[in-house]
């Protein structure tokens, strides 16, 4: 009696309870996972199926065609200048974003309340939405009653059509940008600092290290992780740029400010041309694959 | 002393950035507070003199924008709680549920991460406009929901939580339900305040997606139909008006950074606690 | 009735076994103490006993049910952990009624239940707290009050006591014990401290390495160890274990050489040749000093004066050394050499492989 129910727990270990584990292990996941297989991994594989199409965004017309979108797209020169834009805006972008949050944090990493103030006013901005910020900007930048216009005026310039200028249309929407979204690089430096022993730094005092010295020997180096991470998470981010350019400048004058996305979004929704424009969007996605993969690997071999 | 000087000289620097940083921001405020006539005449000046509540009225009155207030406050308020519940059942399944498979699916979950909005956006609209679900609620947030960010931030959290929590509730006879609801969830009461707020933020500010799939009026959010405005009104007829609106839109975000500017650092520091 | 009965039972983790076939037999309403050094099993043990970690292999009886796949909440176990495990954002009184909450427990017998638990814990003031609010001390006997409004069969105790001050230890320990003897349940107890086995158990069980070395009452497994582990493990300061020779060996007596002296012991000496290679094991407090000859002789070299005694710590010519006792006002230096006799009936020998030798008594019957 004893022996046979002694084997018999044997030969099926906790297999009531495993069952029971894995029935509510799926049944907790199953409605995320509804979601996720139908709204992102089905409309993934869809956007490459699409890519291999000629597929019209209405009606009923799609034949396949191969790679002849892929072939098309090499030959495109609105391809190739929307590229070309792209890697310019988040080339500039993400290293000043990088820098900017950089400065601030180190400036405003102290105890003071006033440190505290002036932390939410410059992490404030990113708050606000696409929108809000063309169109305050849109304002700002307008050259009869703008911003810096009246400023301009002021001291006797002339004042400049910013938007409207094939030199100035991409630095302003760099400015735009940075004004935008360098709060958030700010807070990320932040709390790199904040996991910097402070006996580091009573140390370098003891050893009357020179403010510059602190910065160059133990502050940056400490910041290398960080700083990795906020120029990927900055590239990714300003490679998909798309309402700064669509709002402010229609990706105007002469195309000079039109990214792959809003490349992307005429293609489709203006053009009606859905194949070609997952084309470009699997490119899109293979170069932030890239930096992703890069940043994977530069994260592991500092881990080493 | 030299070191609290130039302590003492970046302070005052910071201070003068900080309100050019500001200045865009108060002049919009400044300007949606003025009227139209003497706007045409100069938009120079911070303070609003002479100041009128017109713009706010009109807006509230002829536009659309008290619509798109509602939608984008059901779209947050639907993508916030429906992430919520999602991420934190399915963060518990991967951070305390033994089932096989588990590292396998995991993985491809977060294998999404690596799938950026944009290399979706044309499949996915075609997908939904086959369902014949474009300008409704369903179809602004559901796409939304599909995110792993929120998987990712719960199951790190959970695991986080000490086993014997649950050993205990098991020992008094609490189902995985009941554990899940009655001991997990009010523990990550920090967690889910922080993943609420970023998702609140973004599903309030998002903008790609619902300027593809509301491509009716009455079904914008007001982020995108403060875009519509951008092009419709020429900037010399209704300034204010402009203004107000972008105002208006951002309000309800200034508020809640004021009020929960605590976890949104918090926040911040998750994602680069990796 | 909830004896508690384990047959072979046996833990893998993957390929690695850490419980190695542990047979165990419980009775109702006794005090149990698990005892061993860290990483031998206990927990492993008393958690498989609770449901919280599958059985390998083997079964659990409680109350005669076998219990193996039983949920752990339904075995009629409660469990006190070492870091409390309450619910951070309950209040004491709704930690304590979960349980009996969720299996439906009318109101009114949970608010007596638990109303009853926080008198005899005297944590009545506690209830409306949450966890924060509260000491480790109180936290402590929170954790208590939700083991025991639930009434249940066995009380699982793992190193409650281990987080709390000395002083507020040594109380608990008393008050556990006659929480116990008040309640109609079976008690298993892990903790590493071989004080608290001794204070507190009926029956302690020795473990090391996932194997039971010896079951016995507190004084059995004091004055019996029945290996050189347990001798070692079980006392403080440890029992005195030396290698030695036997010198001479009968049916009921056996003399072995010790640095300086020739100790004899009542133990069955029938297995044993002359020269034989054993262990000799003594208690400091069964070793005095002497005038005359003892049967060690070393030098003093160190002394610990506790107040109502003094340790010494000697150390014979050959370099093997020992500790004994003496009296607290112990007129002995560092540097004395000293002659300690051996207190009559007492002493142990352990065989080469470490087991002890059956006593001479036993032999004979
Ligand atoms: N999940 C696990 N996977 C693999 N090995 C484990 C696991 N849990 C415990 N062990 C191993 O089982 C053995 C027994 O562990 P257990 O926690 O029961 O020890 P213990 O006697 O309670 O020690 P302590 O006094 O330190 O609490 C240890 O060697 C441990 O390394
Ligand atoms: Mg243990």
């Amino acid at each position: 009696m004893t022996v046979t129910s002694v084997q018999d727990a044997g030969s099926r270990p906790h297999g009531l309870a495993r069952y029971r584990d894995a029935l509510s292990g799926y049944a907790f996941l199953a409605p995320f996972l509804a979601f996720y297989a139908v709204f992102l991994l089905y409309p993934f594989g869809l956007g490459l199926w699409m890519s291999l199409h000629d597929w019209e965004i209405v009606g009923d017309y799609r034949e396949f065609i191969g790679l002849l979108n892929y072939q098309e797209l090499w030959d495109d020169p609105y391809f190739w200048e929307a590229l070309k834009r792209t890697l310019q805006f988040a080339a500039i972008t993400a290293p000043a974003a990088t820098v900017l949050g950089l400065v601030l944090a180190l400036a405003l990493n102290g105890p003071l309340r006033l440190h505290g103030a002036l932390r939410a006013v410059f992490f404030a901005s990113n708050i606000f939405s696409v929108t809000v910020v063309t169109l305050v900007w849109s304002m700002v930048l307008n050259p009869d009653r703008g911003l810096i216009a009246n400023g301009m005026r002021a001291v006797g310039l002339e004042p400049i059509a910013f938007l409207a200028d094939q030199d100035w249309a991409m630095p302003a929407l760099v400015v735009t940008t940075l004004w935008w979204v360098a709060g958030f690089p700010m807070a990320l430096f932040l709390a790199g600092l904040q996991q910097i022993p402070p006996e580091v730094y009573e140390a370098a005092r003891l050893d009357n290290a020179s403010r510059w010295a602190v910065l160059r020997r133990i502050t940056l180096p400490a910041l290398a992780r960080t700083t990795l991470l906020v120029v990927v998470l900055q590239t990714v981010m300003h490679l998909q740029v798309f309402g700064q350019p669509l709002l402010m400048t229609r990706g105007g004058p002469a195309n000079s400010t039109r990214p792959l996305v809003q490349l992307i979004y005429e293609t489709s929704f203006r053009d009606w041309r859905s194949g070609y424009a997952s084309t470009v969007s699997v490119v899109l996605f293979v170069m932030m694959f890239c930096v992703a993969l890069l940043q994977f690997r530069l994260s592991r071999q500092e881990g080493d | 002393m030299n070191r609290t000087f130039g302590d003492r000289l970046i302070l005052v620097l910071v201070i003068g950035a900080a309100f050019v940083w500001m200045m865009p921001m108060l002049w919009v405020l400044s300007l949606s507070l003025r009227p139209n006539e003497e706007l045409v005449r100069s938009t120079a000046g911070i303070l609003p003199w002479p100041k009128t509540l017109e713009h706010f009225a009109t807006l509230l009155r002829v536009s659309l924008t008290p619509r798109w207030l509602l939608n984008s406050v059901i779209v947050a308020f639907g993508m916030t709680a429906l992430t919520l519940l999602l991420s934190s059942l399915a963060g518990y399944a991967f951070a305390r549920i033994d089932f096989p498979g588990r590292r396998a699916v995991f993985l491809l979950v977060m294998a999404g991460l690596m799938i950026p909005e944009q290399a979706i956006l044309v499949p996915l609209h075609a997908m939904l406009a086959d369902w014949e679900m474009h300008n409704t609620y369903f179809s602004l947030i559901a796409p939304r929901l599909a995110g792993p960010m929120g998987v990712f931030l719960m199951t790190q959290f959970f695991k986080a939580v000490p086993r014997e929590l649950e050993e205990a509730a098991e020992l008094d006879n609490a189902s995985r339900l009941k554990i899940f609801w009655s001991v997990m969830l009010p523990l990550s009461r920090p967690a889910l305040t922080t993943l609420g707020i970023f998702t609140f933020l973004f599903a309030w500010n998002d903008f790609l997606w619902p300027v593809v799939t509301a491509t009716q009026p009455e079904m914008y959010t007001l982020s995108v139909g403060l875009g519509s405005l951008q092009g419709n009104f020429a900037m010399s007829e209704g300034l204010g008006f402009l203004m107000a609106s972008a105002v208006f839109a951002s309000a309800p975000m200034v508020i809640l950074y004021v009020v929960f500017q605590r976890y949104i650092v918090q926040g911040i520091t998750l994602t680069s606690g990796k | 009735m909830a004896d508690v009965l384990l047959r072979d039972v046996r833990k893998r983790y993957g390929a690695q076994e850490v419980i190695h076939g542990v047979s165990l037999e419980l009775k109702h309403r006794e005090f149990i103490v698990f005892v061993g050094p860290s990483g031998c099993g206990k927990s492993t043990l008393l958690r498989m006993i609770a449901g919280l970690e599958q059985i390998s292999d083997g079964e659990i009886l409680i109350g005669g049910r076998r219990v193996n796949d039983t949920p752990p909440g339904d075995r009629g176990v409660a469990m006190v952990f070492q870091n409390y495990a309450l619910y951070p954002h309950m209040t004491a009184a709704d930690n304590m009624s979960f349980g009996l909450r969720n299996i439906g427990t009318p109101r009114a017998e949970i608010e007596e239940r638990v109303a009853a638990a926080a008198r005899t814990l005297q944590i009545e003031h506690l209830l409306k707290r949450r966890p924060s609010e509260m000491s480790g001390g109180q936290r402590q006997r929170i954790a208590i009050g939700r083991a025991i409004v639930r009434r249940p069969n066995v009380f699982l105790f793992d190193e409650p006591l281990s987080n709390l001050d000395a002083a507020l230890r040594v109380q608990m320990r008393v008050e556990l014990v006659q929480l116990h003897q008040r309640l109609d349940a079976t008690s298993i107890y892990v903790t590493h401290d071989q004080v608290e086995a001794m204070t507190m158990a009926d029956r302690i069980v020795v473990f090391r390495d996932g194997r039971i070395e010896q079951v016995g009452t507190p004084l059995e497994v004091y004055r019996t160890p029945a290996n050189t582990f347990v001798a070692g493990f079980i006392g403080a300061p440890k029992m005195n274990l030396l290698e030695t020779r036997v010198t001479a060996a009968s049916t009921g007596r056996v003399e072995v050489a010790l640095p300086g002296g020739r100790a004899e012991l009542a133990v069955d000496g029938r297995a044993l040749a002359s020269g034989a290679s054993v262990t000799f094991g003594v208690r400091p407090e069964h070793l005095r000093r002497t005038a005359g000859e003892g049967v060690f002789r070393g030098q003093v070299k160190a002394l610990e004066r506790l107040g109502r005694e003094t340790l010494l710590h000697v150390t014979g010519t050959d370099g093997a050394s020992l500790i004994a006792t003496d009296t607290g006002d112990s007129p002995v230096r560092i540097g004395d050499t000293v002659a300690l006799a051996l207190e009559p009936g007492s002493g142990r020998l352990f065989g080469g492989n470490g087991a002890a030798l059956p006593p001479a008594a036993a032999s004979a019957a």
